[in-house]
């Protein structure tokens, strides 16, 4: 009973130092997880200092980025419709003075409904499932621009004028259960399965559920023929980029047409927005950073409180415990001293019986520990930088990035787990404690005089 | 001329009650020859366990002296009294008070745990102890798994592990049944007589302590009354009832048949 009571407290002690180290780990994480997304955003607008990336909105303007941005992602997260509109539009666009290429793509994401409850209110989502990306197979295009995944694990690219095939994300493997070379049944049509892009990595995951086809096979496949969602703008040299941008927003101020009849707003993204709103995330990035950084330290004062209280309640305890075996063993001392026995002897022993009980209690705590830490640490350590839970996680946090979709890893974030370290010096304090805490009942005992001790019943 | 392993010099003990003195003992005087047998008797609140506490070294006398195989024990500290306990004198005890998670051997070794003697000299000589109290074979066994006498037994054994100047027993047959009583103290009485082993011991059964060589009552804290008791003769190997010879071996007197 004792040993285990005692146990829990060391597991406690074991169980917060986890926690923090975890959460600390966590936070590591989260900061290298975001400074390789915003260096490979970085790279991406770089390299795309004539593009102007056009996206569709309903009116008001979406923060996204086209690309596929965390904000951004395909569709938008919450309520967003998707917008198709007539693929003719690009012929306009090309008459722009300074415009070079226009690459059309259509973007359908495919995913279920799902009700969420968030604080108050209740939303529906779409939740993908993956996301379909119909690109032009023309090589004055692909061999000029780059739009196709670029991160190919396995098979091939696509090649000009491919028909009838599919690069798949390691996470559409997944889900539709087919491999390189297989056949796969995508909204009831089959496509050979040439590639495979491995954006599935924490710092790509913006693309890890796009499949990548011919834009025709796309349209066919979605029964939008001769519909696109976005398109690509790119022009002679980066000193027509705002202009050009100004242009394409000019010639549509009530919006374009789309395959609803409705109309939709034209969003347009230049090398210079692209490069604020990287800025824009950045501090954002920073700012939660700090915030991270606040809790943490904030965390560690109330877990250090804790282990403190967890401390003194194992050397109460053990004082406790120590102390009522001196008076349940009163008579065993006077017997003890009786036949010869020093107080020394006396007190020794009664150190040693608290030191082993704690020594017994530090093993079980380890065994707790061990096996609860994660729980515990959960209970324990008052903010728990990310939660247990992963799905949906804190709003906060991810800007809906960490918590994109189910599958999402996002930040990898680290298990309270003790380590041998911990173990080690919580089994050693396990000794400390009991010995300090049996140190005052030991004493008594020792005090105790044989011939009161032997009347004792 | 006898030699003398116990004397007390006019032994006062008070307890304080509040603040009203309660005297124990009052200058009590006592001499105990080396090998002798002596009971003390007395009514409840007599003086009998506290002066058997103050001759044991567990408690002080308020004044007086208690000089223990020639040296005065009355005002040395515990640093040096726990020596004198564990040397000088046994303990027998009314509720035995052996230690319940060790062994009959165990419990015999517990007070040579400090003496020099090697861990095989110490399990030779507890084990000898305890063929002498009859219980050989029974080492292994636990005091739960031993009658009530049997533990007494053991507990005298482990009384005699340093081979003390003097064996002091609190009422030793206080929680036994006849049968019991009068093997212990036959069994006491043979110790002293066989080895020569002094004991003092505090009893208020008057057949117990008739079987004694000295029988002292105590009242008000000093010695009222002073009988010999019939270990005498039986020290002379004649009968104490009928007179008649008989051996120090024999159970009963081979002319009266009566039990010894």
């Amino acid at each position: 009973m004792v040993i285990i009571a005692l146990g829990f407290s060391m597991a406690i002690m074991i169980s917060i130092p986890a926690g923090i180290i975890a959460n600390q780990e966590s936070a590591q994480n989260l900061s290298s997880t975001y400074s390789n997304t915003l260096n490979s955003y970085q790279e991406q607008i770089n390299q795309t200092l004539t593009l102007i990336e056009c996206s569709l909105s309903s009116g008001f303007t979406s923060g996204g980025f086209p690309g596929g941005f965390p904000g951004g992602s395909p569709g938008g997260m919450f309520g967003g419709g998707q917008y198709y509109i007539y693929e003719n539009i690009t012929d306009a666009i090309l008459s722009i003075p300074g415009v070079k290429d226009v690459v059309p793509i259509l973007q359908v994401t495919e995913g279920h409904n799902e009700t969420i409850s968030r604080f108050d209110r209740t939303f529906t989502i779409l939740r993908p499932d993956y996301v379909i990306v119909g690109v032009p197979l023309n090589s004055s295009l692909i061999n000029n621009y780059s739009f196709l995944p670029t991160n190919i694990t396995a098979g091939r690219n696509l090649q000009e004028n491919d028909t009838g095939v599919v690069i798949l994300s390691q996470n559409n493997t997944g889900y539709f259960g087919v491999g390189l070379g297989d056949e796969v049944s995508i909204l009831g049509t089959n496509f050979d399965v040439v590639g495979i892009q491995g954006a599935s990595s924490s710092s790509d995951f913006t693309n890890m559920m796009n499949l990548y086809m011919n834009i025709t096979d796309a349209q066919t496949l979605t029964n939008l023929t001769g519909m696109i969602s976005r398109f690509d703008v790119y022009v002679n040299s980066s000193d027509y980029a705002s202009t050009v941008s100004s242009e394409i927003q000019s010639m549509y101020p009530d919006g374009v047409l789309t395959s609803a009849d409705t109309l939709a707003t034209i969003s347009t993204s230049t090398y210079g927005d692209r490069l604020s709103r990287l800025q824009n995330m950045t501090s954002m990035y920073q700012d939660t950073l700090n915030t991270a950084e606040s809790t943490l330290t904030q965390t560690q004062s109330t877990a250090t409180d804790e282990i403190i209280i967890a401390v003194v309640a194992t050397s109460l305890i053990v004082l406790f415990v120590m102390l009522y075996t001196v008076r349940e063993r009163t008579k065993e001392i006077g017997t003890l001293k009786a036949i010869g026995f020093s107080s020394w002897n006396v007190m020794s022993q009664f150190v040693l019986e608290g030191t082993l009980l704690s020594l017994a209690a530090g093993v079980v705590g380890i065994a707790i520990g061990s096996v609860g830490a994660p729980f515990l640490s959960g209970i324990l350590v008052p903010f728990n930088l990310f939660g247990s839970n992963q799905n949906g996680g804190r709003g906060s946090f991810g800007f809906g990035f960490a918590s994109a979709n189910p599958t999402t890893p996002g930040v990898a974030v680290v298990a309270a787990v003790p380590s041998l370290q911990i173990m080690l010096i919580a089994l050693g304090a396990a000794v400390l404690l009991g010995a300090l805490g049996s140190l005052y009942p030991a004493w008594r005992a020792s005090r105790i005089r044989p011939a009161e001790a032997m009347r004792y019943e | 001329m006898s030699d003398v392993v116990l004397t007390t010099e006019n032994l006062s003990k008070t307890y304080m009650m509040g603040k009203r003195e309660v005297p124990a003992l009052r200058n009590l005087n006592l001499q105990v020859n080396r090998g002798e047998f002596v009971a003390v008797m007395g009514p409840s609140g007599s003086g009998k366990t506290t002066l058997l506490n103050v001759l044991g070294c567990l408690d002080k006398p308020t004044s007086g002296k208690v000089i223990l195989d020639k040296v005065d024990v009355s005002n040395l500290h515990e640093r040096e009294l726990y020596k004198i306990r564990r040397n000088k004198i046994g303990f027998i005890f009314q509720t035995f008070n052996l230690l319940p998670y060790l062994n009959a051997i165990e419990n015999i070794e517990l007070p040579m745990e400090n003496a020099k003697a090697s861990k095989s000299e110490r399990r030779a000589k507890a084990g000898k102890l305890l063929g002498l109290v009859g219980l050989a074979g029974r080492e292994e066994h636990r005091p739960q798994r031993l009658s009530a006498g049997e533990q007494q037994r053991v507990a005298i054994a482990r009384a005699l592990a340093n081979d003390p100047a003097i064996i002091l027993a609190d009422e030793p047959t206080g929680n036994l049944d006849t049968k019991n009583k009068h093997e212990i103290v036959r069994l006491l009485a043979k110790l002293n007589i066989d080895q020569g082993t002094t004991v003092i011991m505090v009893t208020h059964d008057s057949q117990v302590a008739s079987h004694t060589e000295r029988m002292l009552l105590l009242n008000d804290g000093k010695i009222a009354k002073e009988k010999q008791g019939l270990l005498v003769t039986k020290k002379k190997n004649i009968c104490p009832y009928c007179g008649g010879k008989i051996q120090p071996s024999d159970y009963r007197c081979p002319s009266c048949n009566k039990r010894l």
